[in-house]
């Protein structure tokens, strides 16, 4: 900035002016957090999200295209307001991503809203200028149309849709637990954060629950140190049949794997159906304290884990981490309309305006679990969220075109 | 295992550190130039060998942990500085960037990871790549852009100098912007996929959202004729933000509750 004589507050305003009211913003905004007691602010709901969302955008656009001239609007909708709202919003930000969101034990800071910035005071007094002098800069820019302004188009009203659309359809976001027993079918959601019940349009019939794993492992544990013992190579064995591992001195081959098996009549471990067994391994040990063959297995609902003493050294097999876990469903609505899916992470299932996700298991019981967890999500807002978010991908390519383009004559 | 990355790292840091010593010994030398050249090249080429194999081992894509997309990071960055003596005949960015790049291969070499296949369910997406990648490379571009302004602010207080490469950190800046855009956009798409939420101010993404704002605040900046070395002294910091929301995150109070920590050693 060049030097500047001119007062503060005297025309046209500038950097100084902006920084000073985003300050008083947020001073306010942390105030009125403070008097109400911590509660942060409530969106409406559906229609009233969406009229005042209408009503700020058309005043927002009326405004910017009549007072054009005006030397404060010029300035709400300008760059230094701009670039101020920026760095303020990246500062809130920084709050929100040093102290621990929903929980804390401050009174003061749990008042002042800094364990909930995002649904604070401050937050959205800071977002609602930053809405208005975006959209003001966006309508100068809109009319009248001109191609060469086309990538600033794109960019700015990708993020006003984007960000306008995000927050004032957060309140008609629906989100539920369904548990599922196999064989069994639920029309029943859970409301995590309310910890209340709700009736779905539509219920959901549990065929199969399957989880695959990852070849379990060896490991060598150290109860002295509590700590695994790390071999040279710094790999966790996978145990196969034929596979090897080597600790100081101590050298283990796998000689047999058995996926899935349940110890025989004599005690020795016999292959069975992958849904009822646990993952046994015969191994062959070698060390200073001699050699000898054993039984590994990584335990299960009904048997205690194998592990073998060495020299106050434990080897052990643990059971793989889950690959995939999958849900085989039915989901059928009042009307009869049935549809077959299988979820998993990853790979939701749209059904009747609603996304089903694959969200967890027991984890007690592992891969014997026979309860699923799914998600049931209504986000009706997401295709004009989504809307701005490929607006600014396109918009982003114009200028990564755009840049290659001028540097290339630069040079 | 089959491959080891002591060998790998030493080969490539010696690949560059003999590139630069003749590249500097021998500026007046074509061919000894392009004898330089080669071996800078090839520091890059045997990381990207080694991620190669490294894929192939552990049977994913090794971008699951923070020291395995420090092995792409350092594979990267010195092609952004060779590029750019490519493009533009500068040649003093690339000696910045593969002492970057032997500067994080050090960090992998003193804290070996644990050699693990698993990759959870939640990062078996079409989308892991993409988002991964997008952002290695734009943190690759504003890193050489944060250097390119750090060499600016050096020529203009230790050599009063009017010649600068403004130009240079400004590109790099703006082209690292878009793929932080592509990256940030990509991820909550995912996230939709993966967790049902575009946007959950997880600490990772927290942090990611910063980042772009500052580059944001930069672009601004610029358009406004904001001082140019004070733009200079942006470019330069605003890449320690970036570095917080790439690794820095994992050791804030916030990263107990984060989705994002795919660490298990």
């Amino acid at each position: 900035m060049k030097a500047d004589r001119r007062k503060l507050f005297q025309g046209p305003w500038e950097f100084r002016e902006a920084a000073l009211i985003v300050i008083l913003l947020n001073a306010a905004g942390f105030a009125i957090q403070f008097a109400l007691g911590g509660s942060g602010i409530t969106m409406p709901v559906w229609p009233m999200n969406a009229i005042t969302l209408t009503i700020l955008g058309g005043l927002i656009l009326t405004t910017g295209l009549s007072y054009r001239n005006n030397r404060l609007v010029a300035w709400l909708g300008g760059i230094p307001l701009g670039l101020s709202l920026i760095l303020t919003l990246a500062a809130l930000s920084f709050i929100g991503g040093m102290v621990p969101q929903e929980s804390g034990s401050n009174p003061t800071a749990i008042r002042l809203g800094l364990h909930s910035i995002f649904s604070s005071w401050p937050f959205a007094l800071v977002v609602a200028l930053f809405l208005i002098n975006l959209g003001l800069s966006l309508s100068w820019k809109l009319v009248p149309f001109r191609l060469k302004n086309l990538q600033f188009i794109l960019f700015h009203a990708g993020f006003w849709i984007a960000l306008s659309c995000g927050i004032f359809g957060s309140s008609d976001l629906q989100r539920l637990v369904v548990p599922v027993e196999e064989g069994q079918a639920n029309s029943r959601g859970y409301i995590m954060k309310s910890r209340t019940a709700q009736e779905l349009p539509f219920s959901l019939y549990l065929h199969d629950f399957s989880i695959e794993e990852y070849p379990p492992q060896l490991m060598l544990y150290d109860p002295k140190n509590d700590r695994l013992v790390m071999n040279s190579s710094q790999a966790i064995p996978e145990v196969r049949t034929g596979a090897t591992a080597e600790w100081k001195g101590i050298g283990v081959k796998v000689i047999e794997f058995i996926p899935s098996g349940l110890p025989g009549k004599d005690g020795i471990p016999v292959p069975v159906e992958p849904a009822t067994g646990i993952p046994f391994a015969k191994v062959s040990i070698s060390g200073a304290a001699g050699e000898g063959e054993t039984w590994l297995s990584t335990g299960g609902p009904m048997l205690k884990p194998g592990a073998v003493d060495l020299d106050g050294l434990f080897l052990f097999m643990v059971p793989g981490s889950p690959k995939s876990f999958r849900s085989a469903v039915t989901l059928s609505d009042e009307n009869g309309n049935e549809t077959i899916a299988d979820l998993e992470v990853n790979k939701p299932v749209n059904f009747k305006g609603w996304k089903i996700y694959q969200m967890g298991y027991d984890e007690q019981s592992g891969k014997f679990s026979t309860l699923s967890l799914l998600e049931v999500i209504r986000d009706p807002w997401l295709p004009a969220v989504y809307l701005g978010f490929f607006m600014m991908l396109a918009a982003n390519t114009l200028f990564f075109w755009n840049g290659i383009k001028k540097s290339g004559a630069s040079s | 295992m089959i491959i080891d990355f002591t060998t790998a790292a030493y080969l490539s840091i010696a690949f560059w550190l003999s590139g630069s010593m003749l590249g500097i010994a021998a500026k007046s030398s074509p061919a000894i130039r392009k004898t330089a050249t080669a071996l800078n090249l090839g520091g890059s080429l045997i990381m990207i060998a080694f991620i190669a194999i490294y894929w192939q081992a552990l049977e994913r894509p090794p971008l699951r942990t923070l020291g395995e997309t420090r092995i792409w990071y350092a594979a990267l960055i010195p092609l952004v500085g060779l590029l750019v003596e490519y493009r533009w005949k500068i040649s003093w960015l690339k000696y910045y960037c593969m002492g970057l790049a032997a500067f994080f291969l050090t960090i992998n070499l003193l804290h070996p990871e644990v050699f693990d296949k698993a990759l959870m369910p939640a990062l078996q997406s079409p989308w892991f790549i993409p988002h991964v990648v997008v952002y290695l490379v734009g943190y690759v571009l504003l890193a050489a852009s944060s250097v390119a302004a750090w060499h600016n602010i050096f020529l203009s207080w230790r050599l009063k100098e009017e010649k600068s490469y403004d130009a240079l950190s400004h590109y790099l800046a703006l082209l690292g912007f878009v793929f932080l855009t592509f990256g940030l956009v990509f991820g909550a798409l995912w996230a939709k996929d993966a967790w049902g939420n575009y946007w959950s101010w997880d600490p990772k993404e927290t942090w990611a959202f910063i980042a772009w704002l500052i580059y944001l605040g930069y672009l601004h900046a610029i358009s406004h004729r904001v001082n140019r070395l004070k733009l200079q002294w942006y470019l330069a910091l605003a890449f320690l933000v970036l570095l917080v929301s790439w690794f820095g995150v994992n050791y804030l109070p916030t990263a107990a509750n984060s989705v994002h920590t795919y660490q298990q050693s």
